[in-house]
């Protein structure tokens, strides 16, 4: 009985530790049914009045899975290529591109960075050249003289604060989006996955987390030399037509159809835009266009004919007049007349100042209004505007007008966003996992207890009381590392139970060993345990560290699985270990004490 | 109630049995794994995965001859655990959107009075499946390689780690084996992704519980049996470990089978192949790793005395 006051602590103190971590779960659990007995309108206003509270026992209780409580789950991948061209700005040109394409397709198949890859590649082709001919940075300390591998550590350093800055504008999207819980991580060096729980508008979020809302305002087309050009190449095309190159045809076709509208260079519906776009990247097509012209599409349809959406080519300037950096402030209006949903924007000192004389400039024609390539609106001038002002209209409702606010506020993308990865599951498919995960750690651990008692008798019983305990310190484990829960979390407890048993099966099997060695009850229990417990560890810890590797290795729901299998380790070691050895002493304190281990 | 009480079998003798048995077993699975290649999921190899659930019967056949013409490929449509809900899998290039909407409006035409809601949907690129399976095949030789260092300190002799090592790979290729052949029949995804990995990694880590119980006992017997023959105090040593092994293999499996029966469509492919692996791996730390174990050691003697 010796040590038993400290093993009985522990005991005290774990379960303690375990009931304050559950509770918040508990309460939480509790508040909710109690809510959902509810009337809606009741609800509303108690959980407004209970907005914290209920907020406070939300963050601190075990939080399930996106595959249980469903959601959608996306890695996007920091396009450091688009970036590395970008941060060259006006010096990039071919070489430059061709050398970052060859460098990205190296890096990728032979797992380099991309950065290294990038100096290899411009060196191999001209050992003497300099990439400072591309990159400046005067607050980095980036000049003509600097050599390739400075330039090296500084396109890595932009790389990683890139991919840090992208992280916290998604985190804005996202928090204004209006998400409980979500969790946006960095994963390996240009990977951020984010995690909405609860979310099933796909699209919009795809949108939102992708979003680069590039705006730009240039000035429209000249009508007459756009219409020239459309007068020139539409006989152009008559002829290669006539020379059978039918590919153009598409675009003959959209052309041929006039809007009356003097800055349209075309009209296209919806599914042709693709293969119009093809013909716009011709190179025949690019030189016969005016000087300082580029066609954009509209974006939102025109006309509709025959059920399909018809949209406008537009020809703009190719000069960009301001884009929008200069945008401090934005916000949902609505316009007086039609009450259409419109995003109302107000730009800083510097912005103001140059809106002004763009526009001072420019009474009478129409300055476009572009985001992501397409053009929103071009309205008129009618007068110098001094306060900033504009707004963008021709979206497709509130919801688009939010979303677009959101992105302009939490700033531009410093690269473009690829999504590698996208998982969704459905709160219905949810709710089944949780059922069935719920059913299968009920009937095994029936099964298992029923068993243990009727193979090992008193000692089986003991062993179940240790099994339940081990699942409340499983679950009070993962509320207090804050793991989350997940379906293959719940296999892990399910495979613990069948497992925990483990160390009881390998003490009492000594013990009865020891018995049938003709030993006395308490000297067998001894020895029982003291005999057992190096297969114990050395089977629990070869079992541990698969866990760590599993967890390393895997993402999301299989990290669940891999924490509750090594949380079950830690927990049944000691409940297996310490709680039914002090039970086995308190029933066997006195010396013609009886336990029967079957 | 007693089981194995005082056994006194000859597992070392049964080897030669045994042997033939678990060669064969691995040279079929060997053979089924490179011969029909390994039937990867879309964590592995990428590409676009959704679980319609809808509200009557459809048809699996009817759906992939009529999605091919659209999607430019056949696409692999599998039931989902009912008749109702349905599993597409496909290649398809395209926005996620795009290629989605495709699907979508056939299967509406196809079905327009049996609405569908989409339950579940996985999209992977190729290059993010690629490293998925670069990380995993890494930990799957990672977790081997600390298993062989942990148990040469903790046994000091290198052929208990080739034995439980050995044991190891013969359960996981086993297991693949299975999976590769029952690609075209299993009525569940049976498909190597990351789920399975973790399921290998489990296989292991279980397996390895068996086999290093033995060998704590071999251990053990080696101090109290000076002078018995080795081949003797290890089989001594399965044979009083017997019970121990039979007993936590009745209740992990048990409970594995729970899961497979009860765990629903998701964790389907998961629970079945702990359920083999568990069969296996008390299997082969009975049959296999101590074997390896003689096996290894005579061998050693010969050479030491000749």
């Amino acid at each position: 009985m010796k040590g038993n006051g400290f093993k009985i602590g522990t005991i005290v103190f774990f379960l303690g530790l375990t009931i304050w971590y559950l509770m918040p779960t508990i309460q939480l659990t509790l508040e909710q049914r109690y809510m959902n007995n509810m009337p809606e309108a009741e609800r509303i206003a108690y959980e407004n009045e209970n907005r914290v509270k209920l907020q406070n026992l939300q963050e601190r209780s075990l939080s399930l899975g996106l595959d249980l409580q469903g959601g959608m789950q996306v890695t996007l991948e920091v396009g450091t290529p688009q970036l590395l061209i970008e941060l060259a700005g006006d010096f990039a040109d071919e070489d430059l591109e061709d050398v970052i394409r060859i460098a990205a397709e190296r890096s990728f198949d032979q797992r380099t960075d991309l950065v290294d890859e990038v100096v290899a590649e411009f060196e191999s082709r001209d050992p003497n050249a300099r990439l400072s001919r591309y990159y400046r940075s005067d607050s980095e300390n980036i000049t003509r003289r600097s050599t390739n591998a400075e330039i090296a550590t500084y396109l890595k350093q932009q790389r990683d604060e890139a991919v840090d800055r992208a992280m916290e504008i998604i985190r804005t999207r996202v928090d204004r989006y209006g998400v409980t819980e979500p969790s946006i991580m960095k994963q390996g060096e240009n990977r951020i996955i984010v995690e909405l729980p609860g979310v099933d508008d796909e699209q919009r979020v795809r949108d939102l987390l992708r979003g680069t809302a590039r705006l730009e305002f240039r000035l429209a087309a000249d009508p007459d030399e756009l219409n020239s050009a459309r007068t020139n190449i539409l006989s152009y095309f008559d002829q290669l037509v006539e020379e059978e190159e039918l590919e153009v045809n598409v675009l003959r076709e959209n052309l041929i159809t006039q809007t009356g509208n003097t800055y349209a260079f075309g009209v296209a519906a919806g599914p042709d835009t693709a293969s119009v776009n093809r013909i716009l990247e011709r190179e025949d097509f690019q030189e016969r266009l005016p000087r300082n012209t580029t066609l954009l599409w509209g974006a939102s349809p025109y006309a509709q004919s025959n059920g399909i959406d018809m949209f406008e080519l537009i020809g703009v300037r190719s000069q960009i007049e301001l884009t929008g950096d200069v945008i401090s402030e934005a916000r949902v209006a609505f316009d007086p007349n039609t009450n259409v949903p419109e995003v109302s924007m107000t730009m800083n000192t510097e912005g103001a100042r140059r809106w002004a004389r763009i526009t001072g400039a420019n009474i009478g024609r129409p300055v476009a209004i572009i985001l992501d390539n397409h053009v929103f609106s071009y309205p008129v001038v009618r007068s110098r505007i001094n306060n900033g002002r504009s707004s963008i209209s021709g979206l497709g409702g509130l919801t688009e007008a939010e979303d677009l606010v959101n992105i302009l506020l939490s700033g531009a993308l410093p690269a473009p966003l690829d999504i590698i990865e996208e998982r969704t599951v459905g709160a219905t498919l949810g709710e089944a996992s949780i059922r069935a995960g719920f059913f299968s750690v009920l009937f095994g651990l029936i099964f298992v207890a029923f068993f243990m008692i009727l193979y090992y008798h008193a000692g089986g019983a003991i062993a179940d009381l240790a099994l339940l305990l081990n699942i409340i310190f499983i679950l009070g484990i993962l509320a207090g590392f804050q793991a989350t829960l997940t379906l293959p979390g719940i296999a892990g407890i399910v495979l613990t139970i069948g497992m925990a048993v483990d160390a009881n099966v390998l003490i009492f099997d000594r013990i009865r060993e020891e018995l049938r060695a003709g030993k006395t009850l308490r000297a067998a229990i001894d020895n029982g345990y003291s005999n057992a417990m190096s297969a114990i560890i050395d089977a629990n810890v070869t079992t541990f560290f698969v866990g760590i590797i599993l967890y390393s290795f895997g993402i999301g729901p299989i990290k669940g699985f891999a924490v509750t299998l090594m949380a079950g380790i830690a927990a049944s070691l000691f409940s297996a270990i310490v709680i039914t050895r002090v039970v086995v002493d308190y029933l066997t304190r006195e010396k013609t004490a009886k336990l029967s281990f079957g | 109630m007693r089981w194995f009480e005082t056994p006194n079998y000859d597992f070392i003798g049964t080897q030669r049995i045994t042997a033939v048995i678990s060669g064969a077993l691995v040279v079929l699975s060997l053979v089924a794994i490179f011969g029909l290649g390994l039937n990867y999921g879309i964590d592995f190899r990428g590409g676009k995965e959704y679980v319609f659930q809808f509200d009557q019967a459809v048809s699996v056949i009817d759906v992939r001859s009529e999605l091919t013409e659209p999607l430019g490929a056949q696409p692999e449509v599998r039931r989902y655990g009912v008749d109702t809900e349905i599993m597409i899998r496909t290649d398809a290039e395209g926005e996620i959107t795009e290629v989605r909407g495709v699907i979508e409006s056939a299967l509406s035409s196809m079905y327009p009075d049996n609405p569908y809601t989409v339950i579940k949907t996985d999209v992977v690129g190729p290059r993010f499946a690629e490293d998925l399976r670069i990380a995993a095949l890494n930990s799957v030789i990672f977790a081997l390689a600390i298993v062989f260092i942990y148990i040469l300190i903790r046994f000091k002799k290198w052929y208990f780690s080739a034995g439980a090592v050995a044991a190891l790979f013969h359960d996981v290729v086993i297991v693949l084996g299975i999976f590769t052949v029952l690609a075209e029949f299993a009525p569940f995804d049976v498909t190597i992704g990351q789920s399975l990995i973790a399921a290998f990694l489990t296989i292991v880590g279980y397996s390895l519980n068996d086999t290093v119980v033995v060998f704590d006992r071999i251990r053990e017997n080696s101090i109290i049996y000076k002078t018995m023959e080795f081949k003797k105090m290890i089989n001594k040593s399965l044979n009083d470990t017997l019970s121990r092994t039979v007993i936590t293999s009745v209740t992990t499996l048990f409970v594995v089978s729970v899961l497979f029966i009860f765990g629903g469509e998701v964790l389907k492919g998961f629970a079945f192949a702990l359920v083999v692996g568990v069969i296996l791996g008390t299997y082969s730390s009975l049959f296999v790793a101590s074997a390896l174990v003689v096996l290894l050691e005579s061998k050693r003697l010969e050479a030491k005395s000749s």
